[in-house]
């Protein structure tokens, strides 16, 4: 007995794909496994931790606990997406200058977290940037690197924008 | 991993209650449903996506037949309402306790309608709700009915709605004048205590959630007639890994004192 599929349209990382995607796939697995897009980490598969954090139609959804089909006539943006060719997206480049990683492991889905916050809310102060960021799990860095480059993106995006 | 199943995706409302049952079940954020499906607790035949109805969508004030009500469709999600203008104006406290909940995909993810009807014991919008006076409207085969959250809670995990049925929307009545205050002590996922107090002209009403299977409400004529013991012995604090029963009654007293002195 094969899987019960359901056709998908949507936009992912600004190209459009139609896909045949089987109903119980989660989001994260046709990420990786269907569409190569490993960026996307899963860890605690329950949607507590974060590392699967991606965007739907702008707003963060954990991947893990998200149905594949459930991108139908929607947008996604993965952390494949977050560079300009070989340019890295200010908040990626903020991550390295503030030594914001070290196993890597949480960072995707860190980043696309910070991004949901930085396009809504382009100025927001220390409290905020932490209260948003309170569903990521990072175990190695102690945080404070995390916040810091999320600040300094914010910063740095401004800047940009001002220009 | 997920089961195998269905996926059906009705356009209105009517053509939702024509196909639900106990083996097709409505979804709409899934937070609680596919959590509930990868651990092997659920295996649908079919999941009725509800989530693009624009019928459950509705997030407005109704004035229609002498009414003035803050409609919030079973799909909108936490974000929707902690960022809607008029419901951070008329609602504060609704918004903080929406703003609150879990994390920031779970709110922006998980639609209200979800959490209502999983009735999970520590759900903070379910205490915030019976303290607004709130009342579901269910959609079924023979029609709509509305009753109000306290008599659609019934127990832990358990609603008054009939596998048939459809929660379309939840409705509070809009008062020209009242004063709320939600508090809450969290050290995990959940909270372990939620109080939510609501006072107008006629009454003030305690609501003390998350200690207990169910939300349990009190009401009083005025603040300074609550009776905060009363409160507390109202409560069945059931202890797990958040505390013993006796913590948990300890730490309900002081929260259900804060909530009541933190009235504006």
């Amino acid at each position: 007995m094969s899987d019960q599929t359901t056709k998908v349209r949507a936009v992912v990382n600004g190209e459009a794909r139609t896909l045949e995607v089987p109903n119980r796939l989660t989001l994260a697995d046709l990420l990786r496994d269907e569409l190569g897009l490993t960026g996307t980490k899963v860890s605690c598969g329950m949607q507590v931790c974060g590392a699967c954090t991606v965007l739907v139609d702008g707003v963060p959804v954990s991947a893990c606990t998200y149905l594949g089909v459930g991108i139908d006539g929607r947008e996604v943006e993965t952390i494949e997406g977050m560079a300009d060719g070989s340019t890295l997206h200010p908040i990626q480049q903020a991550f390295l200058d503030e030594f914001a990683l070290q196993c890597g492991f949480c960072t995707p889905g860190f980043i696309m977290a910070a991004k949901a916050l930085l396009d809504d809310e382009p100025e927001p102060d220390e409290r905020t940037v932490i209260e948003h960021l309170d569903g990521n799990i990072c175990r190695c860095t102690g945080y404070r690197p995390i916040v810091d480059a999320v600040l300094k993106a914010s910063e740095r995006m401004r800047e940009a924008a001002d220009d | 991993m997920l089961p195998d199943f269905a996926l059906m995706r009705p356009g209105s409302v009517n053509d939702a209650v024509a196909v639900l049952d106990e083996d097709h079940i409505p979804i709409s954020g899934g937070t609680e449903l596919l959590l509930a499906m990868s651990l092997g607790m659920l295996a649908p035949v079919a999941l009725v996506d509800v989530s693009r109805i624009p019928e459950l969508r509705r997030l407005e004030t109704d004035d229609t037949g002498g009414s003035h009500e803050l409609v919030i469709g079973s799909g909108i999600t936490h974000r929707d309402v902690h960022r809607h203008r008029e419901i951070r104006a008329t609602f504060p406290m609704l918004a903080e306790v929406t703003a609150a909940i879990g994390n920031a995909r779970v709110r922006a993810q998980g639609s209200v309608g979800g959490n209502l009807c999983f009735a999970e014991p520590k759900s903070d919008l379910m205490t915030a709700l019976i303290a607004l006076d709130a009342d579901v409207v269910l959609a079924g085969p023979s029609g709509r009915r509305r009753l109000p959250m306290t008599a659609f809670v019934e127990g832990p995990y358990t609603t008054a709605r009939e596998d048939a049925e459809l929660l379309v929307e939840i409705r509070v009545g809009v008062r020209p004048s009242y004063r709320a205050r939600y508090v809450k002590f969290q050290t995990m996922e959940r909270p372990t205590v939620g109080v939510a107090a609501v006072a107008d002209d006629d009454r003030v009403r305690i609501v003390v959630g998350a200690v207990g299977p169910t939300p349990v409400h009190r009401d009083f004529a005025s603040v300074s007639e609550v009776d905060v013991d009363a409160v507390v012995a109202d409560v069945e604090p059931l202890p797990d890994l958040a505390g013993s029963a006796d913590y948990k009654r300890h730490l309900t007293k002081h929260y259900v004192r804060a909530a009541v002195e933190g009235l504006t």
